[in-house]
């Protein structure tokens, strides 16, 4: 066929072209559910072995057979604990203040602008401003206070961002309708604006948390122990962590123990499973299936 | 119909002045809101600092010159070397093959999920994108050391048992959840109107992505690329883990070498008595990490700023 | 009818309603800015007390601003600024003196959209008075607000349901108890029926007959044939000028200046 219709002389490479591009994208697509799948099954063939009652409530050892994870385990729920306690009501009322409060100032810009980059910063980066500030300067040692504050600075940023987010999805018009009838900024923002935003921030909150379970440079710079057979009574009282133990039992030449540490990431990853889908389950139930 | 009155307790009509109780509540709040988010300032002022006078004390022992340009670090042994290009030469050995991995297959990702996947792959590749990304560094080392590095050496038997490699693909790995999420927000950014275009002179769709689209995402897609090789180079117990604590100067990824962020690592797991110089030198590397993920970050928000000034 | 090219914002004898000497909201001379921008331009307006007094002009004429600076809702718009004053009953309420969450509480406000919180239809009418100290009982509160919005009969089964879950007139007329809970003086209504059916939208004007026995209504339109069987003066805003203001009847149907003339019989806007 020739003419106007004719197709053009390279359309056949260009529709090759266009064919492998696709498939070479697809591919790649598909190579990072595989990847996932590989890790997964990795740790857990290796680990499930290893997994049992006795692996959660013992303490660890020199003997693999009698090693458990109870000592990290209450460690990190310890630390999580507190974390919890300082970053939550800090990081939602930093928010409250950029979203409700603040005028375009000189301050407000220097706030936003610190927010951004902290949360960039590596969180080693933190572990070190721990180390210098809470282990030494306040001198709280290597204690579950420093580890949860040090923790709490790192995820404060993101507790701000998310919960930043989740406030500026309450539509104006609630607002609107709350000063209309003589209401103060903070009334409105008690009584409407946070219950509205509620669900968002606790979404947010739970994942910068499930973030920090798996954080491991900070706790080991604060001084977290690698090998520890006690549970904390306090928050002063030393401690280890679950990522800590995992990174503890990798770093030994033994197979046995690689084998463990493949259990105590099961454990993690069950953790973090459960709490990642606590957070989806809230957003679903609120927001409806659109995600 | 009810006719009932009601009294307003308060100050009678006519009365509209400030109740002074309830403008110092409000005022009240307002400055604690205002302290609590100052906090974040403080702590960037914090790191700062703390970086800084504790690397001045370090730079009171050790000549700057001898650390920017020196080619061996042993600060821990006899004869002490304070040359910290060989841990540069580490973390970007890392830095340059996570991000041979990272960004091309996260660019991939993000141009089939935001070109070509229908809603049904979206909703499998979206969660496991984000698993991806929530798995902890530590369980990345394991993997590194315990799946890719046997993997390494049964290819190429040279390899040793901490090797760059293992854990610069698994830096990589961690990385591609980033880009393939940023570049997916940038490439959707692009008006549809653009693509329209294209296919309306009679492209084809990879001619349509690669050369209308991802062009007119590029700042979003080169900022994406700026955070996760940021992320990479600040990246810790994966390279702790499998990479090694041999600072030397190599190319080679089949060698052990070791980054900034495992030397800090190290120092911290020993006793190191405060105040010695091999105590300052956490600082000191901390300070060189700090400015280089600041500046990529800089770099980045400043490229996405202008990237949103043209579709926004 | 005289033919006035010149804005005036000033009554002749001739047409000067039966305000009298103290209209419960008087603006004098106010010109509202955004920015530069100049959104009202030196507006004196006498508001008639227990009238309602319907405010209309063309698209961007400024009436929803005019109308937002009474109950000093434009304070949060950082760009807006004023000159001139608006007094209530003689007070200036942008005096420096005078606390804006007070000015509320008397001057309400209803929505174009309604705009219900996504409470209970009993919190929804209650949490006004209630945080603004009301310490009586609360059922009668509601009961008597319901009644005053001819809402009761509707939803006094259901006080408890979610607001959100009446239709669009409904809600409508609940944002209306809501603020008529608080016993304002004056019911500011900003198109409050554009976003309605027209079943709807005659239940609202029916109920603005009722309402203005005991409160000042200023209800702001684009529709000039709701202005004109709804209220009892009426205010013709263009470009933010006040070009005419008078009776109703008279506004409509002799209009003084041609421009008010020409919008009314629809010749623009």
């Amino acid at each position: 066929m020739s003419g106007i219709l004719a197709a053009p002389k390279n359309l056949r490479r260009r529709r090759t072209q266009s064919a492998v591009f696709r498939w070479l994208c697809l591919s790649l697509t598909w190579l990072c559910l595989v990847l996932l799948a590989v890790l997964l099954v990795h740790a857990t063939r290796e680990g499930l072995p290893w997994l049992d009652w006795q692996f959660l409530t013992d303490f660890p050892s020199r003997f693999p057979e009698r090693a458990g994870i109870r000592s990290a385990l209450m460690g990190t729920l310890w630390v999580i604990g507190f974390t919890a306690l300082f970053s939550i009501p800090f990081g939602v009322a930093a928010a409250i203040y950029l979203e409700e409060y603040a005028e375009r100032t000189r301050v407000s810009s220097m706030i936003e602008v610190s927010i951004a980059n902290l949360a960039g910063v590596p969180s080693i980066v933190y572990g070190i401003l721990g180390l210098a500030l809470f282990v030494r300067w306040l001198a709280l040692g290597r204690s579950v206070l420093a580890g949860a504050l040090t923790l709490s600075l790192m995820v404060l940023p993101v507790i701000i961002i998310s919960s930043r987010e989740a406030m500026r999805a309450v539509p104006g018009s609630i607002r609107r309708a709350s000063y209309a009838l003589g209401a103060t900024k903070w009334q409105t923002v008690r009584h409407h604006v946070l219950p509205a935003a509620l669900p968002g921030i606790l979404t947010g909150t739970i994942l910068a948390l499930s973030r920090a379970i798996g954080e491991t440079a900070p706790l080991i710079m604060i001084g977290a122990l690698t090998y520890v057979a006690f549970v904390p009574q306090g928050p002063m009282d030393a401690f280890t962590a679950l990522p800590i133990q995992i990174f503890n039992w990798v770093s030994r030449p033994q197979e046995d123990f690689h084998a463990l540490a493949a259990a105590a990431i099961v454990v993690l990853l069950a953790v973090l499973l459960l709490m990642n889908a606590v957070a989806v389950i809230i957003r679903i139930r609120t927001q409806g299936p659109r995600s | 119909m009810t006719a009932v009155e009601f009294e307003m307790t308060g100050p009678a009509t006519g009365d509209l002045r400030r109740r002074s109780s309830r403008r110092w509540k409000e005022e009240g709040i307002k400055g604690m809101l205002f302290i609590c988010a100052l906090l974040s300032v403080a702590v960037t002022v914090g790191i700062v600092l703390v970086l800084s006078t504790e690397t001045v004390l370090f730079f009171r022992e050790v000549p700057i010159g001898d650390f920017l340009f020196g080619k061996v670090w042993a600060p821990l042994l006899a004869p002490k070397h304070f040359g910290v290009l060989p841990l540069l030469a580490g973390s970007f050995l890392i830095v340059i093959g996570a991000g041979a991995i990272g960004l091309p297959v996260g660019l991939a990702t993000a141009i089939y999920l935001s070109e070509y996947a229908g809603g049904r792959t979206r909703t499998i590749a979206k969660p496991v994108l984000e698993i991806l990304a929530g798995i902890p560094t530590v369980v990345y080392g394991y993997f590194a050391l315990t799946f890719v590095t046997p993997l390494l050496r049964g290819v190429f038997p040279t390899t040793g048992v901490f090797n760059a490699a293992s854990a610069s693909i698994v830096v990589g790995i961690m990385i591609l959840p980033m880009v393939a999420s940023l570049c997916d927000d940038a490439l959707r950014a692009v008006p549809a109107s653009l693509r329209q275009g294209a296919y309306a002179l009679g492209a084809t769709p990879f001619e349509v992505s690669v050369r209308v689209v991802v062009p007119g995402a590029l700042s979003g897609i080169v900022a994406s690329f700026v955070l996760a090789l940021s992320r990479a180079i600040g990246e810790t117990m994966a390279v702790t883990i499998a990479a090694g604590a041999t600072p030397k100067l190599t190319a080679n990824p089949l060698e052990s070498i070791q980054t900034m962020t495992a030397y800090i690592v190290q120092v911290s797991l020993g006793d190191t008595p405060t105040g010695t110089t091999e105590y300052y030198t956490i600082f000191a590397v901390g300070a060189l990490l700090f400015v280089i993920t600041l500046l990529a970050n800089l770099l980045a928000i400043r490229i996405l700023r202008r990237f949103r000034e043209v579709y926004e | 009818m005289t033919e006035n090219t010149a804005v005036t914002t000033e009554q002749g004898p001739t047409s000067e309603p039966a305000v009298g000497d103290a209209p419960i909201l008087e603006t004098v001379g106010v010109t509202i800015r955004y920015g530069d921008t100049p959104a009202i331009r030196d507006v004196s307006l006498r508001i008639p007390e227990r009238m309602i007094t319907a405010i209309i002009g063309p698209s961007g004429c400024g009436k929803s601003t005019l109308l937002r600076q009474f109950n000093r809702m434009n304070d949060f718009i950082p760009d807006a600024g004023m000159d001139g004053q608006i007094l209530y009953r003689g007070v200036d309420l942008y005096d420096r003196d005078v606390d804006p969450v007070e000015v509320r509480r008397r001057i309400g406000m209803v929505f174009q959209k309604p705009n219900p919180f996504p409470k209970t239809i009993f919190r929804n009418i209650a949490w006004g008075p209630v945080i603004n100290g009301f310490k009586g009982d609360l059922n009668e509160l509601v009961e008597s607000a319901l009644h005053k919005a001819a809402l009761w009969d509707e939803v006094k089964d259901r006080l408890h349901d979610s607001a959100l879950s009446l239709s669009g007139g409904q809600q409508q007329r609940l944002c209306i108890a809501r603020a008529l809970a608080l016993q304002p003086e004056i019911l500011l209504m900003d198109e409050p029926a554009s976003a309605l059916d027209p079943v709807s939208t005659a239940r609202i004007e029916d109920l603005c007959f009722e309402l203005k026995e005991r409160y000042t209504i200023v209800i702001v339109t684009h529709n000039m044939q709701q202005a004109a069987r709804v209220s009892d003066y009426t205010a013709f805003l263009d470009t933010g000028k006040l070009v005419e203001f008078g009776e109703t009847n008279q506004v409509f149907t002799r209009p003084q200046h041609k421009r008010t003339e020409d919008y009314v019989s629809g010749r623009f806007g």
